[in-house]
């Protein structure tokens, strides 16, 4: 069952006076399928940015549909669509977007302060998160206190902590050292094997190869994707490169 | 690189930025502005020569210090915020091939543009409303100027040096600034990690304790001789005390609401609770110095117009009548003569006497404790402490129910009492060596007194059917003591003044007139006394006019309130910049945190109700406490004035709230234009 439907979404964007326009997106359409891994991948300026913005209701596309779980994002009131972000999708962003006035652990409460929970309730749903991401000990510590991993980690707790239908990552590992890199794809895969749907944006061909699927966009469309089905990771990574390679000297679209 | 490319760099640099350079070129201009407005006035021949124009040229030339130092600080602290900003700018350059050299070309252009600006156009702001000023100050001293339009070339010279100085050593503080620095720094410098604030107990609790303290001392003294010695000691405690909680006790505050989990995990506190934690540690001091600027404002405003408008009032305290003839024997025949050359002067003159009042007083000082006055020198001037110091004055009861137009009467061994200043809550009084009265209160009072309205110790007036017995009394302590200069005190002394229908020029005339008289043929013609006689017993005789007086008396005054106006001026001036930086750069950092915010799930409008709430905090703080100041200075203030002769309790009140009023309506004006300018930061890429 897909819980995300994505349909000939177009984005044309028009500068300050209306000279010039630039399309970032002209036809873009895929589906994500309940508890899968997706990767999308792209150069600079291929519309990655952009396609995830629409995907989280921060930017409407000129035309096409998005349809997360049923619902369409199109159709969901102005004054609803920072409850309706909250409650169905998780962020997790390149460079964390933790506030620095909180202590992680309040960062990684936000969400359900929000929500209006109650105490009690985010406490029980903080711990067994923490636990699992192997940051209860950090719970009072600022963010500029602690490593990049550590803040990617509590950054991913924020985005688990609502239980969101769909995780929006948005080049997780940008930041990241090579080992903090491992330990953050080895959670997303855990936390993707527990159920967790996640969509990631990346340059990283080897964030890009622990997903079940990879989608490229070129040029504001879907280029090409690639299943992973049952080749390891070391193999989905050749296969990626080869594909980045064609597409790099301008492969024609198969 | 061609000529013109610094000059270039400065100017787009300038225009670029123009958020914080306008309002910096603007103080600029008007600090320029109101300094040679205050050196011209304090200079200009013109005000010297009105009528009291030379006390209130002594006020404006202590003014002219206040306003250079305080123009310093101000341009100082802007330039340091305007430094810090632009440091990334620089970094840039830095990096992208321009030596520091070529930097501080860059920045001496800069720095020149601006100075250039701020004193070409606030000396030529400064010429054009000079005349305006000079009205103004002639309008206070109720006098006139005539039309010409003078520039005076020595305050011109005076405000160009001092405004080079702290021009040419800003620039030098900027250059320091960018000369120590790394590029890699310059390009960070905004964005160093903040380490969180920490709750001090310590200082927040001391804070409080100064601030009760203060308060404390402020509503418990009593009497103005104190208050005179602790004012300034209270003034201390509550600067202090303000800096403390703002920088400490706020944090402090924020940390205790944190540690209530069920209050502070609520959507409406989550957010702006913590974000105001930060902003009080980066804000405290500032707006300690809004919350102390400000009280100094409303404190010297209202008290100092409240000596203005109520100078009038205080002007009939001391001089009950227009004219005052006071003889310190009541003796008849000795008087008569007076009397008989103040008629023939008048008589000149087509004058009658109207509204006279006349009475015999015997008056002494004595200290009193609970219900006794004690009157034995040796007791007096071996006490420190003149706190209970009273002036007592004994008046025959006819002449207080021929003055009040009342018809009381006392019974045996009672007195009919009136205190000023401040209440005598006892059944009896008893005078050391004189005798014991029961109170019987004199409702109406008494009219002013001279005396009275010029000390500070309150007074009481007893009302006796017969002082003889007093003055016995007195004259035996005299006998005993030996005191030649309690000898005074033992005599009756005849109060007699009257109003006159003229003009107070003519009155003015006819005062000389009289006064040549009585100057020329003094007590020795008189009494037929011989001059040796007259000093032995101690014999005088005093004649006053208050419209000869009115000028000298009131140009203190005006002075007073003429530096109260242009200080209270320029320091609304220095807060409201204050507070416009601050809401900068509130909003240069906030802009991050918005975005995150969006992202992670809360609606624009939810943030623009969190950002609200904690700019009201942040802005309102410091008027609302320096309010709360306002209110326990009130009793301080109130007998400060009472020095200077001020009773009018009421007044002090219209006044102080009518200024506070104004202020706080200023105060919203200035955060309606400022937050907008927050918003309008904010929302750059956000807020749409």
């Amino acid at each position: 069952m897909a819980i995300l439907e994505v349909n000939n979404i177009k984005k044309i964007y028009t500068t300050r006076f209306g000279a010039n326009k630039v399309q970032a997106l002209s036809d873009v359409s895929f589906s994500v399928e309940k508890g899968e891994y997706v990767a999308i991948m792209g150069e600079s300026g291929s519309g990655k940015t952009t396609l995830l913005n629409i995907l989280a209701a921060l930017d409407r596309p000129t035309s096409g549909s998005v349809c997360l779980d049923g619902n369409e994002l199109s159709k969901i009131r102005e004054t609803k669509i920072a409850e309706f972000r909250r409650e169905n999708l998780g962020f997790v962003f390149q460079d964390f977007n933790l506030l620095d006035t909180f202590t992680l652990k309040d960062n990684i409460m936000l969400p359900l302060v929000l929500a209006g929970k109650h105490y009690g309730e985010m406490r029980a749903k903080l711990m067994p998160i923490v636990q699992k991401l192997g940051i209860e000990g950090l719970m009072g510590k600022y963010p500029y206190e602690v490593s990049g991993g550590q803040k990617q980690r509590a950054a991913v707790a924020r985005a688990l902590i609502t239980h969101p239908k769909l995780i929006l990552a948005d080049e997780p590992t940008g930041a990241l050292d090579s080992k903090s890199t491992d330990e953050l794809l080895e959670l997303f895969g855990k936390i993707n094997q527990e159920g967790q749907t996640i969509l990631m944006v990346t340059h990283s061909v080897k964030a890009a190869s622990h997903a079940s699927r990879v989608l490229f966009i070129k040029d504001g469309e879907v280029f090409h994707q690639i299943y992973r089905g049952n080749s390891s990771s070391e193999a989905l990574y050749q296969k990626i490169s080869d594909t980045l390679t064609i597409l790099m000297t301008g492969g024609e679209r198969r | 690189m061609r000529l013109g490319f610094y000059p270039k760099l400065a100017v787009t640099g300038i225009a670029k930025n123009k958020k914080t350079y306008v309002p910096y070129i603007l103080t600029g201009i008007g600090m320029v502005m109101m300094f040679y407005i205050v050196t011209f006035l304090s200079e200009n021949s013109a005000v010297g020569n009105m009528r009291g124009g030379e006390s209130v040229q002594g006020f404006l030339s202590l003014g002219i210090g206040v306003i250079g130092i305080f123009s310093t600080m101000l341009l100082f602290y802007t330039n340091s915020f305007l430094i810090r900003r632009r440091k990334k700018e620089f970094g840039l350059y830095n990096i992208l091939g321009m030596s520091k050299g070529n930097l501080s070309r860059v920045i001496i252009w800069e720095s020149l543009i601006i100075a250039v600006t701020s004193i070409v156009l606030g000396l030529g702001c400064g010429v054009l409303f000079s005349k305006a000023a000079e009205l103004l100050v002639s309008r206070i001293l109720d006098s006139t100027v005539g039309f010409n339009f003078t520039v005076d070339e020595e305050a011109l010279v005076m405000t160009l040096k001092w405004f080079g100085v702290i021009f040419s050593l800003i620039l030098l503080s900027s250059l320091y600034q960018v000369y120590k620095s790394k590029p890699v720094e310059l390009m960070k410098s905004e964005s160093v990690g903040e380490k969180p604030p920490k709750a001090n107990w310590l200082l927040a609790l001391v804070g409080l304790v100064l601030l009760g303290g203060a308060y404390y001392l402020a509503i418990t003294i009593q009497d103005p001789i104190t208050v005179m010695l602790l004012f300034f000691v209270a003034v201390v405690m509550v600067i202090v005390a303000t800096y403390l909680l703002f920088i400490a006790g706020s944090v402090t505050f924020c940390r205790l609401l944190q540690k209530n989990k069920r209050y502070y995990y609520k959507t409406n506190h989550f957010i702006s609770l913590s974000s105001m934690v930060y902003r009080m540690k980066r804000n405290g001091a500032g707006l300690a110095s809004i919350c102390i600027l400000s009280t100094m404002v409303l404190v010297m405003i209202s008290s100092t117009s409240c000596l203005y408008i109520g100078g009038e009032d205080m002007l009939r305290q001391r001089y009950p009548r227009n004219m005052v003839l006071e003889t310190n024997v009541a003796d008849k025949e000795y008087t008569a003569y007076f009397h008989q050359v103040i008629d023939e002067e008048l008589a000149a003159h087509q004058q009658r006497e109207e509204n006279a009042i006349h009475y015999r007083y015997v008056s002494f000082g004595g200290i009193r404790e609970d219900d006794r006055i004690i009157l034995d020198e040796s007791k007096i001037s071996a006490s420190v402490d003149f706190s209970n110091y009273w002036q007592i004055f004994v008046i025959p009861l006819e002449d207080y129910n021929q003055i009040m137009g009342t018809s009381e009467t006392v019974a045996e061994g009672e007195a009919l009492i009136y205190a000023t200043k401040t209440n005598f809550k006892y059944d009896e009084i008893t005078l050391d060596g004189i005798g014991t009265f029961h109170v019987k209160n004199a409702e109406e009072g008494f009219v002013s007194n001279k005396t009275d309205s010029m000390q500070i110790m309150p007074s009481m007036f007893l009302f006796v059917p017969d002082v003889t017995d007093i003055l016995n009394a007195l004259n035996e302590i005299v006998v005993r003591t030996g005191d030649k200069g309690a000898r005074g005190m033992a005599y009756i002394h005849d109060y007699y003044g009257f109003d006159l229908a003229c003009d107070e020029q003519e009155q003015t005339e006819i005062y000389n007139r009289i006064m040549e008289r009585v100057t020329a043929e003094p007590i020795m013609e008189a009494t037929g006394l011989s001059a040796e006689e007259v000093a032995e017993q101690n014999l005088s005789v005093s004649f006053e006019c208050m419209a000869a007086y009115r000028d000298d008396y009131l140009s203190l005054n005006s002075g007073f309130f003429a530096l109260g106006l242009i200080l209270g001026l320029v320091f609304i001036c220095g807060a409201v910049l204050i507070m416009y930086y601050k809401q900068i750069i509130e909003g240069y950092e906030d802009q991050s945190r918005f975005e995150i915010l969006q992202k992670v799930g809360m609606t624009k409008k939810e943030i623009k109700k969190s950002i609200n709430s904690q700019v009201l905090t942040v802005f309102f703080a410091p008027l609302i406490m320096s309010g709360i100041h306002m209110g326990f200075a009130f009793p301080l203030v109130s007998k400060l004035l009472m020095l200077f002769g001020l009773m009018n309790i009421r007044l002090l009140i219209l006044v102080t709230l009518g200024s506070f009023g104004v202020f706080a309506l200023f105060y919203i004006l200035v955060y309606l234009a400022t937050s907008r300018a927050y918003y309008s930061i904010v929302s750059e890429n956000n807020l749409d």
